[in-house]
């Protein structure tokens, strides 16, 4: 492996042998190749990319133009996202009624909704969290756009309970708020639980994700500013006519959210500190959100949702159904722009498609153990429905979630299957089909056949369900966008850490230490 | 580097951590204050007709009973405003010349007269007002039980023109439901404002007597207050 040291490089570059600062950096080779050897650590990025590379790639996203496809999907999902606010619009004007629930199904797309979104995030976390204390470097890849889908899925997801309690404009009620009433929440119930789960778990993935960025932020206001002052008055305009520099304007807001970060040492050494507290903080929040989450069921005494089993099992389809998502975005990015094959190598896909196997296998157990512990409790309520939900008026739901939950990732057996983009994202696309309806098959088909057979009723969406739920993919695609086209999407240190050059024995088979 | 930011830009995060305390600090404190029943609704004092009906001279001065007026406060959910046949019982023509024959009391008390003979309501201003979800609050069972109207209404006997006196929050009514033994007084005193208020005083500032007496009170009382929901909300 020919790299070189960064002083090297330093006086290649003053020596005008190594391209320089305003060099683009080389096209790569594609997928590259991984390696098989267990005795050599597998490269995290390919094509030898020096530390500038680095930051050239990584900034270039946010700096250069963006590529051709994306306005036009920007302008598709914040269409779809503005068409579901108006039906959120029309849902608070009109009431609850425009939805397809009934007495019977009293819980249906909201809160499967709500499941779905806050259960994507949670790879986020993991990534974040979890594998920098367990120092699994391969996370730098793609912890970044993880975190950002996070976040965008908590706000996808909060979107749910706030417009599912019929006067929405009485939502501040969820909030633990003094008030003229002398009424509280209910401390005692998994709901309020919920809110101050969910809100935690906002806050805490926000800080990680932002305070991640500073330091990048801060790289991106240095090379704004530094082409000002290179390019002075002929630097581009953000529109014509409009009397202001695009770098200006990047220098400027780039350096707010940098809020003065000068790469000082002692700027890193807290930087450190705060991400393994806040990384520390994050971990039980990975297990404690969904297990929470899945309380608001589990704490009922209606047969389907009252078991035990359901936080582990939540949180275990929770990972599955967010690293489904995870790969559903970044593989399709990983063609669309340039280089980012370097950064996300099949390495880090195949990584990611056994931890699909094994949370696919893991939620699979749950699905059976259910039925295992229906007829081994000898509640014949139970049993019933079980049966039902498997053979009942909604088998096909039921199906669907087998197949693509637990079927479908049986594929990554095979090492070609787990290597190929294309097949790990169609399988990810079926999970992210198959968790969805997981979380419909809990709620629908728990409710909507009660102890009477006066009290069974189907459940039907309406357009409007449908359309808020599209409208969250939307807000959810929109945000991502705009994450895409503005901010770092890779922590361009932590990958600079990871490159062979960082480690001060990087040269030492070239110089025969051994 | 060159200079983005000029150095006073260096204050702006504690500008910033002060602005966003003071801010959220004042808005929760004017949200408390402001925005709460003890201020937007005591002291609630609505134009009445005639100039109002005067309270201090009717049941202070000359010591008129609250149930004379409110005839149907024993019995009833709703402490009736009178109809305008019991103001005209002793303010007829020429009736209440045995202790008074001033022009100026004739000539502001008119109305009823004029109200009578026209066979109209007068169209008394509701002061006590509770919300529209609150479909249940007996007075008969409150008067029953030994609460005076003191509590609620305040020193009525001393009102020109009758204003809110307390929030009547939902709070404020839980308060009291959680210690009754503040506000009971014996049933023969309920309407005694005077006396009540005396006692209610005494009862707060310790004194044995008056403490054994809500003491008491309270344990011959037959039902603690409600507290679920469903009491006043159905």
């Amino acid at each position: 492996m020919s790299s070189f040291s960064p002083d090297e490089l330093t006086a290649r570059r003053l020596a005008g042998q190594a391209p320089g600062p305003s060099m683009p950096p080389a096209p790569g080779t594609g997928d590259g190749s991984l390696v098989d050897d267990p005795a050599v650590r597998a490269p995290l990025v390919l094509n030898n990319r020096s530390f500038h590379d680095i930051t050239e790639i990584v900034c270039g996203y946010a700096e250069n133009k963006p590529p051709r496809w994306w306005l036009p999907a920007f302008l598709f999902a914040s269409s779809l996202a503005g068409f579901g606010g108006l039906m959120i619009l029309y849902l608070v004007i009109t009431g609850i009624g425009t939805w397809g629930l009934n007495n019977q199904v009293d819980w249906a797309w909201d809160i499967t909704n709500f499941v779905f979104w806050i259960g994507i995030g949670h790879a986020g976390t993991l990534i974040s969290a979890i594998l920098c204390l367990f120092k699994q470097k391969w996370r730098t890849a793609v912890n970044r756009a993880a975190e950002a889908m996070t976040i965008f899925a908590v706000i996808c997801a909060a979107t749910f309970p706030g417009i599912h309690i019929g006067r929405q404009w009485m939502a501040w009620f969820l909030a633990p708020l003094p008030n003229a009433n002398g009424i509280w929440p209910n401390f005692k119930s998994p709901l309020l639980w919920d809110v101050f789960a969910i809100s935690t778990y906002g806050t805490v993935s926000f800080l990680f994700w932002y305070m991640g960025m500073i330091p990048d932020f801060a790289t991106l206001r240095d090379r704004a500013d530094r082409r000002l002052r290179q390019l002075g008055d002929s630097a581009a305009r953000i529109a014509p006519f409009v009397p202001i520099r695009t770098d200006k304007a990047r220098a400027v807001i780039y350096g707010l959210l940098a809020v003065g970060w000068r790469f000082s040492s002692r700027h890193w050494h807290r930087y450190e500190a705060a991400y393994l507290v806040l990384a520390g903080i994050s971990t039980p929040l990975v297990l404690s959100v969904h297990s929470i989450v899945s309380m608001d069921f589990a704490t009922s005494i209606l047969p389907g949702w009252h078991t035990t089993i359901f936080p582990p099992y939540f949180v275990a389809g929770a990972i599955f159904g967010g690293f489904a998502m995870v790969l559903l975005l970044l593989i399709p990015c990983r063609v669309l722009y340039a280089h980012m094959k370097d950064l996300i190598t099949l390495r880090h896909l195949e990584n990611m498609a056994k931890i699909l196997l094994v949370t696919g296998m893991m939620v699979g157990f749950a699905y059976s153990m259910e039925f295992f512990i229906a007829w081994f409790g000898g509640n014949a309520f139970e049993v019933d429905v079980f049966l039902n939900r498997a053979f009942g008026p909604y088998w096909w739901a039921y199906w669907t979630m087998i197949s693509c939950n637990v079927i479908s990732p049986q594929v990554f057996w095979i090492k070609a299957m787990r290597r190929s983009p294309l097949v790990i994202f169609i399988v990810s696309f079926f999970i992210t089909i198959g968790m969805w309806f997981e979380r419909f098959v809990i709620i629908v088909s728990s409710l909507h056949r009660a102890f009477l057979p006066g009290e069974w009723h189907m459940f039907h969406p309406t357009f409007v369900d449908i359309m808020i739920f599209v409208g969250s993919c939307g807000i959810f695609l929109t945000l991502f966008l705009l994450f895409l086209r503005f901010l770092p999407v890779f922590p361009i240190a932590e990958i600079k850490a990871v490159l062979p050059q960082a480690s001060p024995h990087a040269d030492d088979h070239k110089k025969g230490a051994h | 580097m060159s200079v983005i930011f000029p150095k006073w830009t260096n204050a702006l995060p504690t500008l910033l951590a002060v602005v966003v305390a003071g801010g959220a600090t004042t808005a929760v404190g004017g949200f408390w204050y402001y925005a709460t029943p003890k201020f937007y609704d005591v002291g609630y004092q609505p134009l009445q007709p005639g100039g109002g009906f005067n309270h201090q001279i009717h049941a202070g001065k000359l010591g008129m009973d609250c149930r004379y007026c409110h005839s149907n406060v024993e019995k009833s959910y709703e402490a009736n405003i009178p109809s305008v046949s019991v103001c005209y019982g002793c303010h007829a023509e020429g009736r209440l010349t045995q202790f008074t024959d001033s022009p100026v009391h004739v000539e502001k008390t008119a109305f009823i007269r004029d109200a009578y003979a026209r066979d109209e309501s007068i169209p008394w201003r509701r002061v006590h007002k509770l919300a529209d979800y609150v479909h249940n609050f007996p007075h008969q069972v409150h008067v029953a039980a030994g609460v005076s109207c003191y509590s609620c209404h305040g020193q009525i006997a001393g009102m020109p023109v009758v204003h809110q006196v307390q929030p009547l929050s939902m709070s404020w009514c839980l308060d009291c439901h959680a210690n009754p033994g503040d506000a009971l007084v014996p049933k023969d005193r309920v309407t005694d404002l005077i006396w009540v208020e005396k006692h209610l005083a005494d009862r707060a500032a310790g004194s044995a007597e008056a403490t054994n007496i809500g003491k008491a009170l309270l344990e011959s009382l037959e039902r603690t207050p409600p507290d679920n929901c469903g009491a006043c909300h159905y």
